[in-house]
């Protein structure tokens, strides 16, 4: 066992970690030190292969299909330098003022997250991608959104250099992707952060009033360069943690911890934004899985009916296993990819104190999720209103989840309302899966009912910090992403402004 | 061996959800077979021992109907058999063929090789593509 002692310990390197110790960095010159322990590895650049099943494993927990403990749904969230930053599409929207305003956090007020989003997008060179770089897959849902009269808008990305590899969900290749492994962490580095790659953290304790303690194990570097420390077991100490490993390991690692305080919320109201892929079959190939995959989003539907639609494309195997089938029907449509349009379609989720994550005998996550009658309507207005976009599009044909067939066909499109019903919807045969992952360790008032107050400090321990989606109380109803980091720069301020002094004064 | 028996049997019954699989030639089906095997490896014991269990009823419920396992059907008979899994009132049912049959397409679709098959050729310069238009 190795004894390590820093003034301030982040743990994880995704939106949240990233964000915070750049921000905090600026405190190394000052004599402050600071560490980050990432449980993934550090990628060098020509890892980013772009094979699809070798870069799932290697980026994504359990290969990218994580499974809720009902099985009926799939996580897709990372393990890396850079966290799930790694692996998203780098789509980067400010959070709505009524998303906000429905999470009801007293201390929380919508024009601060703005400024300090705005901060962020300006950071990770977010922009609108020219008109000459939109391929058919994208431009094809702009239009017929335009056709159908939904309401539509480009993404802004946050890329610098991008090449059109369209594998973003694989790792960049191109080093274009601005996430916390080219931006925050590179500078957080500079700084003085020590950045500790391959490094689980198994669990928390108070160090009595002095701060806290944690437990961690640094692997063998199977991928990537290898850590910054030899592989074995540490004893980490630090005046002040921010834990900011996600969504579903922030409330895992503190419900392994004894943190010695009741907080009876931790874990619960995790959402998720449900989401399934629409897939129409043109009669010629198009433009698809060139070019950046996620150009429109269409949130006409947001209020009214609960539920998002944005572009995508996927590789091969995750289109084929989200498919809802086998068989002929199945290789009729995955034999010309490059003829594919695919939609992706989003539920906004309640936060409900059922749907949690847990740990098992052994400490590793368990999530709770159980999608709601609302979330259930939600998905099939959603998959109508995709399937007509598809067919609006030009599709000859269409798979829908919640169709009793494999295909509709275009002479179809008009029932297609009658065609996609819930009665068809089958938990288990439909491919649900998630990569918005929120909630666990929510914002809020008091301990009852939150984890953590307005600022990211878990209650009764001013020597912890939550700095990720867990701090969400409901869902974002947008990308999380930029949310995230708005927040972890929160976390970050107090930490500097408040947490430190306070525990500077408990010793 | 418990993963050995278990991928002998997906690479048996592949052709019935992935058709082409019956067109691969040795390497490749070696090629799927080494993909199927690490992503069950990779799985944690408790959901590999859940596998195996579905696998058995997977093999053995077919004869009930059949006559005989689902692997020594013939292919009309196989096709019948995992859609009666596939469309199973029961959710469990369900999501375990939904298991399977991700497996065997892991094992298809994630070989590099399956891309020139199915026209999806990304490049890191897949604008140039789009300028080109």
């Amino acid at each position: 066992m190795v004894d390590k002692e820093f003034d301030i310990v982040i743990v994880g390197s995704g939106a949240g970690g990233g964000a915070a110790a750049k921000e905090l960095s600026s405190l190394c010159k000052d004599g402050i030190s600071i560490a980050l322990l990432e449980w993934g590895p550090k990628l060098r650049e020509e890892e980013f292969t772009g094979r699809e099943v070798e870069m799932a494993e290697k980026l994504y927990f359990d290969g990218g299909g994580f499974l809720t403990k009902d099985r009926s749904m799939t996580l897709a969230f990372a393990r890396a330098y850079g966290g799930s930053t790694v692996v998203y599409t780098g789509t980067s929207l400010t959070v709505p003022k009524q998303a906000i305003a429905r999470w009801n956090v007293p201390g929380l007020d919508w024009e601060d997250v703005r400024r300090r989003s705005e901060k962020y997008l300006k950071e990770n060179s977010v922009h609108l991608l020219p008109d000459e770089l939109i391929n058919d897959n994208n431009r094809l849902f702009q239009t017929a959104c335009g056709k159908l009269g939904y309401r539509v808008e480009q993404f802004p990305i946050n890329v610098a250099g991008c090449r059109g590899s369209g594998l973003c969900n694989l790792g960049c290749p191109n080093a274009a992707k601005q996430g916390t492994l080219r931006v925050q962490l590179p500078q957080a580095e500079k700084n003085g952060v020590q950045v500790v790659t391959n490094c689980k953290v198994e669990s928390l304790e108070t160090d009595g009033g002095r701060g806290g303690v944690l437990s961690a194990r640094v692997a063998e570097s199977r991928d990537g360069v290898a850590s910054a420390w030899a592989p074995g077991e540490y004893r980490v100490k630090a005046r002040v943690f921010v834990v900011a490993a996600g969504a579903v390991n922030s409330p895992a690692l503190l419900l392994r911890s004894r943190l010695g305080v009741a907080l009876p919320a931790l874990g619960r109201y995790l959402t998720v934004h449900p989401a399934l892929i629409l897939v129409g079959q043109h009669g010629r190939a198009i433009t698809n899985y060139s070019g950046h995959p996620k150009s429109y989003y269409c949130d006409h539907f947001a209020e009214s009916d609960g539920f998002l639609l944005e572009t995508c494309m996927y590789f091969p195997f995750v289109t084929a296993k989200n498919l809802a089938g086998f068989g002929s029907e199945h290789s009729r449509l995955m034999s010309r990819m490059d003829r594919l349009q695919m939609i992706l379609v989003l539920a906004i989720d309640p936060a409900l104190r059922e749907n949690r994550v847990t740990i098992d005998g052994e400490g590793n996550p368990v999530v709770d999720y159980r999608l709601t009658p609302g979330v259930r309507r939600s998905l099939i207005a959603s998959m109508r209103a995709s399937a007509k976009i598809l067919f609006a599009s030009g599709a000859e044909r269409v798979h829908v989840p919640a169709a009793e067939k494999f295909f509709i066909e275009s002479s179809d499109a008009v029932r297609v309302d009658e065609l996609v019903q819930d009665a068809h919807f089958k938990t288990g045969k439909a491919s649900i899966s998630s990569a918005h992952l929120m909630g666990g360790c929510r914002m809020g008032e008091g301990p009852a009912e939150s984890v953590t107050d307005a600022w990211g400090q878990v209650h009764g321990l001013p020597w912890l910090y939550v700095a990720d989606a867990s701090l969400f109380p409901r869902c974002a109803e947008i990308n999380p992403y930029i949310t995230i980091m708005a927040l972890a720069d929160r976390v970050a301020e107090r930490v500097k402004t408040v947490g430190l002094k306070t525990m500077a004064a408990a010793r | 061996m418990y993963g050995v028996r278990m991928t002998g049997f997906l690479s048996a019954i592949s052709a019935a959800i992935v058709p082409e699989a019956a067109s691969l030639d040795a390497a490749a089906r070696e090629e799927a077979r080494g993909i199927m095997d690490g992503a069950i490896a990779a799985r944690r014991p408790a959901l590999r021992r859940q596998l195996s269990f579905f696998l058995f009823l997977l093999r053995w419920l077919p004869a009930l109907r059949f006559g005989a396992p689902l692997d020594r059907l013939d292919a009309a008979r196989q096709d019948r058999a995992l859609r009666w899994f596939q469309e199973s009132p029961v959710a469990l049912v369900r999501k375990g063929f939904w298991g399977v049959r991700t497996i065997v397409m892991m094992g298809y679709y994630g070989r590099p090789a399956v891309g020139e098959k199915i026209g999806y050729a990304p490049a890191k310069n897949g604008n140039e593509r789009l300028r080109g238009r």
